[in-house]
């Protein structure tokens, strides 16, 4: 293996130190992520390839970095959902619809990571319009988990830790309505971070539910996503974290209803990082939020209605032209009443000042992102000793009470469970980003020890 | 006057401008009535109001 393919798989952080350093060319970074992702391509993690143009990018970020330019990411290619804007290159989000749309801007998001220096490598797939956890898009292809391509990656940016996890970028754009961003994080098995709620500008980003849509970066490790977050958001979470102490830190483990439809195998992940985190100075104990019943609930009428308002004009004209999923999604949507939709907002409102009085005594949250492993690509249901639930139900279950109350939650792999990876969420009060980083760097540091 | 759930739906879909056919509506039932029970789980989830029972 050559050095640059070695770097392929490395850290972001290391990545961009070793371009900074000259050590490495931007140009054969690309070409040997491109190579990758040929080799990859069953995974169908993009919709559109880097191509030529990441090459010309590869080129002037060369260029720069002679002339001795400075950027946090400079020469350092970058996977984007294809749910942002980007100037000049085709944005589909996921759908028939949008086939052929070439946006004359970029989102806000994207301008601040070319800001940065940052190549942007390739639009991934998702769930057609973001609307769903599986990434089984019908018009661009199904996308397959790395660790077992029976299996699904989750979604809705699937397409993005796809290409994280199988080395095919160095890190990737994702957004995040209920779960997208953490949900397949967790089942591929890298860093996902859902920032608090408008941290990161959603100009130019295709909406899918205004009071829940959050941006966010998947990456390799945890500092890495700190360094894509700061890049992203213009302050500096990610390298306050690096200097943060965690020692008597408060952490609650979420124990309750909500976490009672659990596989054990994950169950025991969660046991077993709360006493690594003892171990390492931190004060663990339970903690309930009854509250927590009612998020599915709670979000799923949010959504519902959210959803269908944006889409409120071609799911009247045009309904064949979705996937037979969204489609319901849609349909269900635009019957959801105005009382019910208030009904909803009321009650987000009760699970919102629990959390806060349970943060009174926690400086963080512990719990599993996703209550399973990764599903095999089909399965509709879950099964519990205590009944059945929608797989796309559960996989949000645990994930859904942050986008309602716009706090920030960050995934990090914890080990495997059969073979396939476990995600544990840490969520943190509103703004308090460098804290989680802080928290998740030690959990990183349980894995590899 | 609609009268089972399925026509309930048919009634609320027309009203909302959709046009299902009624493959569709099929499709959209069991959808449909896990809505309602949700919205019921959320009406639970408040308590009485001191007017609730006033009239």
């Amino acid at each position: 293996m050559t050095p640059v393919e070695a770097l392929t798989t490395a850290p972001l952080v290391e990545i961009a130190r070793s371009l900074r350093r000259r050590q490495v060319s931007p140009l054969d970074l690309v070409d040997a992520y491109s190579r990758r992702i040929e080799q990859a391509k069953g995974l169908r993690a993009f919709i559109t390839l880097p191509g030529e143009r990441a090459r010309r990018e590869a080129r002037r970020a060369e260029w720069r970095l002679a002339r001795g330019e400075a950027g946090a990411l400079l020469g350092v290619p970058i996977a984007v959902k294809d749910l942002f804007a980007t100037r000049g290159i085709r944005t589909t989000a996921g759908s028939r619809i949008l086939r052929d749309w070439v946006p004359a801007r970029d989102a806000a998001a994207v301008a601040r990571l070319r800001a940065a220096g940052a190549i942007i490598f390739g639009k991934t797939n998702l769930h057609e319009f973001a609307y769903g956890v599986s990434t089984a898009n019908p018009w661009w292809g199904v996308a397959r988990n790395p660790h077992d391509p029976s299996r699904s990656p989750g979604g809705s940016s699937g397409g993005s830790a796809i290409a994280v996890v199988a080395g095919l970028c160095a890190g990737a754009l994702g957004s995040d309505t209920g779960g997208s961003i953490r949900v397949p994080a967790s089942l591929c098995g890298c860093v996902g971070l859902k920032p608090t709620f408008g941290a990161i500008p959603l100009d130019g980003t295709i909406p899918l539910g205004w009071s829940l849509d959050h941006a966010g970066p998947l990456a390799r490790t945890v500092a890495d996503a700190g360094l894509l977050l700061d890049v992203l958001t213009g302050k500096n979470a990610g390298r306050a974290a690096r200097r943060a102490s965690t020692r008597g830190l408060r952490v609650g483990i979420l124990k309750g209803p909500i976490v009672e439809k659990v596989q054990p195998r994950v169950s025991r992940q969660v046991e077993a990082a709360a006493t690594g985190l003892r171990r390492r100075g931190l004060r663990v104990h339970s903690v309930t939020v009854p509250e927590m019943e009612w998020t599915v609930a709670t979000q799923l009428v949010t959504l519902r209605a959210e959803a269908s308002a944006i889409h409120s004009r071609w799911i009247r004209t045009r309904p064949r032209a979705y996937g037979a999923d969204v489609r319901i999604r849609l349909q269900l949507g635009a019957l959801v009443t105005g009382a019910d939709y208030v009904l909803a907002q009321r009650v987000r409102g009760r699970l919102r000042a629990a959390l806060g009085r349970v943060f009174q005594d926690v400086d963080v949250l512990l719990l599993p992102t996703t209550p399973i492993t990764a599903p095999v690509i089909g399965d509709r249901t879950a099964r519990w000793r205590s009944g059945e639930e929608p797989v796309d139900g559960a996989l949000v279950r645990l994930t859904a009470p942050f986008n309602l109350t716009g706090l920030p939650a960050l995934s990090v792999p914890f080990g495997r469970a059969g073979g396939l990876p476990v995600g544990l969420q840490i969520v943190g009060q509103s703004m308090d980003e460098a804290r989680l980083l802080a928290v998740g760097r030690v959990i990183e540091e349980l894995t590899e020890a | 006057m609609p009268v089972t759930e399925r026509e309930r739906l048919a009634a609320a879909a027309v009203a909302a401008g959709l046009r299902l056919t009624a493959r569709e509506v099929t499709d959209l039932l069991p959808a449909w009535k896990r809505y309602l029970g949700l919205v019921e789980q959320l009406r639970a989830a408040l308590p009485p109001e001191d007017w609730d029972d006033a009239s």
